[in-house]
């Protein structure tokens, strides 16, 4: 079960540096969507003999919260404000790529010195879920749109889900479901919110009252 | 007398493997294109009748080429033939065998791309120096990814040797290092796609558009020339569907008529998955062609760390 | 062959003697090869100077520098290499200004000079510290003492910065673009090939007789090489003038030669003897290599220069056809720089990249993490050098001549039309026969490598200090003999296909036509794709990097007006660390001597006081 989770742990690492090197909205929300998917198989590996019913459930709110919910709430949200792709990051997307190939290999070096107090499933798990907590904050760093900013957002949170859910033992369930709540709870309410500012400026930043021509598609 | 056969003859039966099949892979990606967008398509065999026609034509050359012009078919099909003596293809051992052979693949493809680029500068044409142009850049860039896979897999089976490494003599197991070798074979399908200018990178149908990378090069061969070229390039193709086929299937049954129905269906899944790509992706704009060559550097470059994590 | 030591006279200063190892031998062999082929170049080269300047000067000093590189190398004692090396440095600077009624050579030779001087400094530093840790002046003393891990430290560090100017490493390389376009080629073929492999040769002196270096050292060599290999490669890229892109190319295969020695001092610093021998080995073979390619590629542009009076490559073109043997000749050089098989590039980078693979198969994690660094590398140079060359190649001999001015770049005069000895392409026998002599000795050692690396593994286990008859160089050498039977099964290949299409294409004469304009028929020879339009996808993403610079060239409007554009790319080193740090010292100087002092008087108070503290300070 170990090469399931490492599997998963490459693919979860793999998506973030795409969510990275995308700059369409709707590819990168696509992306997110995989990402949690492939998250949300993760709770079925961790008890290699029997599955329990509790990981089962956990699994199914994870793909539904996760890998529908969220990505229909945000594809809501751009059909409404009408701006389907990001216009220009800040730094170019080669140059992101190369970033972020090094931020995954600051994270495995960091991983190096740090030590947890339970046993982990996969020697991998530490450094993934850095990674793609790395990942996802260089895509809040390199983006300008407050959607984008919700998306860096939520790889991150993916990222701190893999870490949770590899120390899930030691974990009570009713925090995990508090965490996807919390989530559920943060998009609804940026969703929102983020609505109402659409209303007034199309991008968040310094640079919301500066000319809108260009920026409606 | 006979010590001279034994070694000629592994060469020479290559050879005579390589040379037969490699244009049908043409052929079965094409096929597989036809039926995706709902046409019967020419036959699988296609890609020979054109050779033959082709050899058959004679040539035409520019008031400005020089011999490096007509040098240059004659070196790329040759640099091609030997680069495939170092890969193994199935059952059929590579006949040239070394450590650190590697080198004088990655070196070979690098010269016949020299002399791709020097007969497309010299008919002074502006269309085929830019396909020259191009070519050098997206190459630089695959070849960085193409050096950075091999390092990992080094590290994986010990051992500087193509076919080694490839896993052909002694297989890999795929379980326990599978994330590695998943990441590998994902950047490897990429340079693949890269460097046989395959639709993502370069569109292989068109000709005389300002977006295109081999075809144009070779717009002004004819005859026996473009002949030895289209050869060439159904060779490069093979060798690299035999590189990635022989890392994605390891299974050696020891039965050599199974082994290579085994191999032979991994070709064809690996044409049939070229062909699908073909057939559902648009051709990326040339700025984009550099991100996806970045991703699959990024993809091998995560796959070292991974393997340097477990060792 | 251990040691061969000739006899001494006493001096001021121990004594004069001259010795010869494998290590001076390899760069023996490169001096008087290229000693000997550029100055017959140089012969036929000057002819159209005859009566014009003073070649009797230049002749001199050309001889000279000869003289004391082969002191350089076979020096034995502190004094004689110094004196040896500031020769190199003055006769040198007389050989670039021949042409020095132009103001930008003057400059080049002033930049030389300079840097020469100051990285001299460092040397004075870094000899007193070896000759009072050992006691002696002399080399084979120094050998023999043991140096304190810091003292070693900083005397490798004192090395670099005083021998890495004169090799070329990369933010010290200033002296060298400038230096090489304003020098007359054969002058260029020597500084390249063989005056900035002094630097490596001090270098690798050092570190033969330190023995014993921190392990950092071979990171930080190893480091230096990928930085000086890939700028390099990037700023040859994006030059327009055909020797100053040579130059750059000699700041990139430094780099490779000192990937080559910094994985040699990581095996040794891990105690891994084969590496140590394979890095060494593969370095001092690419000196020897790349002293053979570059000074056959730097008289084949002077060929080029001399025919075109222009060192421009975009107003070149087509020089294939007047110049047939020139251009197979550079051909050669080319093919060989860029490491492909059949040539000597080939198998001095196969030899470090096999050291560089053992390093990642058998050091420990940090080791395994630079060796792939390594290998990363000198693959992107191999790419982008044959990226370059193909620019070099495609631009200069093939296509079509691009119009363009033709003014001389060295002040050369006008070829006379007859002259004795002048073959079919109008090129010099004089000029010919030294590049064909090069081109030769490259393909020799391209398929026939046991004829030198012999000798490179001998220098390579003097360096590595270890008997080379415990080291299994049969490991490397046996996949080296099967590449060459590749390459000649490859060359067979060629003959067959050859045979095939003639056997195809029949007797009937082939047709001629122009090339095909893709329906267009108004198709001039400035559509052509320039050399900067050729690197511009490469240096356009490095851009950053590389300070590329564009003008003008936006088309607006329907009916647009003429425009033109220009692009270039500035070196960032000297751009952005020598030129304001020159420009501060220049402001401090002024204020202090507007501000301070006016009168001698002053001046030699300070000399005296000074005079008095040193009496003072020697009397305790």
């Amino acid at each position: 079960m170990t090469l399931w989770i490492d599997v998963s742990c490459i693919l979860v690492v793999f998506l973030a540096l795409s969510v990275l090197a995308t700059n369409r909205i709707v590819g990168m929300i696509k992306i997110f969507a995989v990402q949690s998917f492939i998250l949300s198989f993760v709770p079925l590996f961790l008890h290699a003999d029997a599955v329990s019913g509790r990981d089962i459930t956990l699994s199914l709110v994870t793909m539904v919260l996760k890998a529908i919910l969220v990505p229909a709430i945000l594809f809501w949200q751009i059909r409404h404000i009408s701006m389907r792709s990001e216009i220009k990051p800040l730094i170019g997307l080669g140059t992101s790529i190369l970033f972020g190939a090094v931020l995954i290999a600051v994270a495995f070096w960091v991983s190096l010195s740090l030590r947890l107090p339970g046993k982990l499933l996969s020697s991998l798990v530490l450094p993934c879920s850095l990674a793609t907590m790395l990942l996802g904050f260089m895509t809040m760093v390199t983006r300008t749109r407050a959607i984008t900013q919700v998306l860096g957002y939520m790889v991150i949170e993916n990222g701190i889900f893999l870490f949770a859910l590899s120390l899930f033992d030691a974990m009570p369930v009713l925090i995990e479901m508090g965490i996807l709540l919390d989530i559920f709870v943060a998009v609804l309410i940026m969703a929102i919110v983020l609505n109402h500012i659409n209303e007034e400026f199309e991008r968040t930043g310094g640079s919301a009252g500066r000319s809108k021509t260009g920026e409606t598609v | 007398m006979s010590s001279l056969l034994n070694v000629t003859f592994p060469v020479l039966a290559h050879w005579m493997i390589v040379c037969l099949l490699s244009p049908f892979f043409l052929g079965v990606i094409a096929r597989v294109k036809a039926f995706f967008s709902g046409k019967a398509g020419p036959p699988v065999l296609q890609p020979y009748f054109d050779l033959a026609r082709l050899f058959r034509k004679k040539c035409v050359y520019s008031s400005t080429a020089t011999w490096v012009f007509r040098a240059a078919p004659v070196i790329i099909l040759a640099a091609m033939m030997a680069l495939s003596l170092l890969v193994p293809f199935g059952i059929c051992k590579a006949p040239v065998q070394f450590s650190g052979d590697i080198l004088l693949a990655v070196y070979l493809l690098a010269l016949g791309r020299f002399f791709m680029i020097l007969a497309a500068l010299d008919t002074g044409s502006s269309f085929e120096g830019m396909g020259a142009s191009r070519e050098a850049f997206f190459s630089c860039l695959s070849e960085l990814a193409l050096f950075m896979n091999f390092i990992t897999l080094a590290l994986l089976t010990r051992s500087i040797s193509l076919a080694r490494m490839i896993g052909a003599d002694v297989p890999i197991v795929w379980g326990g290092m599978e994330p590695t070798l998943l990441l590998a074979v994902a950047s490897l399908f990429i340079v693949l796609l890269a460097e046989n200018r395959r639709i993502p990178v370069d569109d292989p149908e068109t000709h005389l558009e300002l977006t295109m990378i081999h075809e144009v090069m070779i717009l002004d061969h004819s005859g026996v020339d473009l002949a030895y070229l289209l050869y060439a390039s159904a060779l490069k193709l093979f060798i690299f569907f035999g590189i990635l086929v022989s890392i994605i299937v390891p299974v050696r049954t020891g039965y050599p008529v199974t082994d290579t129905a085994i191999f032979l269906g991994g070709m064809l899944g690996l044409a049939a998955l070229v062909g699908i790509v073909e057939s559902s992706m648009a051709r990326l704009r040339l700025n984009r062609v550099r991100l996806l060559l970045l991703i699959s550097f990024a993809l091998a470059f995560f796959g070292l760390i991974v393997t340097l994590w477990r060792a | 062959m251990d040691k061969i030591l000739f006899g001494s006279w006493p001096v001021p200063f121990g004594e004069f003697s001259l010795k010869l190892d494998p290590l001076s031998l390899v760069f023996l062999i490169a001096v008087t090869i290229l000693a000997v082929c550029a100055g017959a170049y140089g012969f036929g080269y000057m002819r159209p100077y005859q009566g014009k300047k003073p070649l009797g000067v230049h002749a001199f000093f050309y001889l000279l520098l000869a003289l004391v590189l082969v002191l350089i190398v076979t020096a034995n004692n502190v004094i004689l290499f110094l004196s040896a090396w500031e020769l190199m440095t003055i006769s040198t600077f007389f050989l670039i200004i021949f042409n020095d009624e132009q103001p930008p050579v003057r400059k080049a030779g002033f930049i030389y000079l300079i840097a020469s001087h100051c990285a001299t400094f460092f040397l004075f530093l870094m000899f007193f510290l070896m000759s009072r840790a050992a006691g002696s002046m002399a080399f084979d003393v120094m050998a023999r003492t043991t140096f304190p891990p810091l003292l070693a430290g900083t005397i490798f560090l004192l090395s670099l910065a005083g021998f890495g100017v004169k090799a070329g490493f990369f933010p010290v390389h200033v002296w060298l673009p400038h230096a090489h376009p304003a020098s007359p080629s054969h002058i260029s073929a020597l500084l390249s090939g063989i005056a900035i492999k002094m630097g490596v040769y001090g270098i690798c002196r050092v570190l033969c007789i330190m023995k014993v270096l921190p392990v950092w050292c071979g990171y930080v060599l190893l480091m230096i090489g990928v930085v000086s290999g890939i700028m390099g490669v990037l700023y040859a890229l994006g030059q327009h003038e055909l020797k100053k892109l040579l130059a750059y190319h000699s700041i990139e295969n430094i780099g490779i030669i000192t990937l080559g020695l910094g994985a040699g001092l990581l095996g040794m610093s891990y105690q891994a003897p084969f590496l140590a021998v394979l890095g060494f080995g593969g370095g001092l073979l690419h000196v020897l290599n790349h002293s053979l390619f570059k000074s056959l590629l730097f008289l084949g542009a002077g060929s080029v220069i001399q025919e075109t009076h222009t060192g421009e490559m975009d107003h070149m073109g087509g020089l294939a056809k007047a110049l047939p043997l020139t251009g197979v000749l550079f051909l050669v050089g080319a093919l060989s720089i860029c490491g492909l098989p059949l040539f000597n590039g080939f198998i001095s980078e196969f030899i470090i990249y096999f050291g560089l693979f053992q390093g990642l198969l058998g050091l420990p994690v940090h080791g395994v993490i630079i060796c792939a660094l390594g290998i990363l590398s000198l693959g992107l140079m191999g790419a982008l050098a044959s990226a370059c060359f193909c620019k070099v190649y495609g631009t200069v001999f093939l296509g079509k001549p691009r119009a363009g001015s033709s003014h001389s770049p060295e002040g050369m005069p006008e070829r006379p039309t007859a002259q004795e000895g002048v073959c079919r392409e109008g090129t010099s026998k004089w000029m010919l026969v030294p590049m064909a002599a090069l081109a030769a000795a490259c393909v020799l050692i391209g398929l026939v490598p046991r004829t030198v690396t012999g000798l490179t593994f001998l220098g390579a286990a003097c360096m590595a200090h270890v008997d080379l008859a415990t080291i299994q160089t049969e490991q490397v050498l046996v996949p080296l003999t099967m590449v060459i039977r590749v390459a000649f099964l490859f060359l067979a290949l060629i003959c067959v296909l050859i045979t095939v299409r003639r056997l195809l294409l029949g007797r009937a004469s082939v047709p001629i036509r122009e090339t095909w304009g893709c329906g267009f028929a108004g198709v001039s020879s400035r559509f052509q794709y320039t050399s900067s339009s050729f690197a511009r996808l490469i240096v356009e993403l490095m851009k950053t990097v590389l300070l590329f610079r564009r003008h003008g060239g936006q088309v607006t409007g329907a009916f647009p007006e003429k425009t033109r554009m220009d692009s270039s790319v500035h070196d960032a080193s000297e751009e952005m660390a020598y030129r304001p740090g020159l420009d501060f010292l220049n402001d401090v100087s002024k204020k202090l001597g507007h501000g301070r002092i006016r009168h001698t008087q002053v001046y030699l108070m300070y000399i005296l006081l000074f005079l008095i503290f040193l009496l003072v300070w020697k009397m305790k």
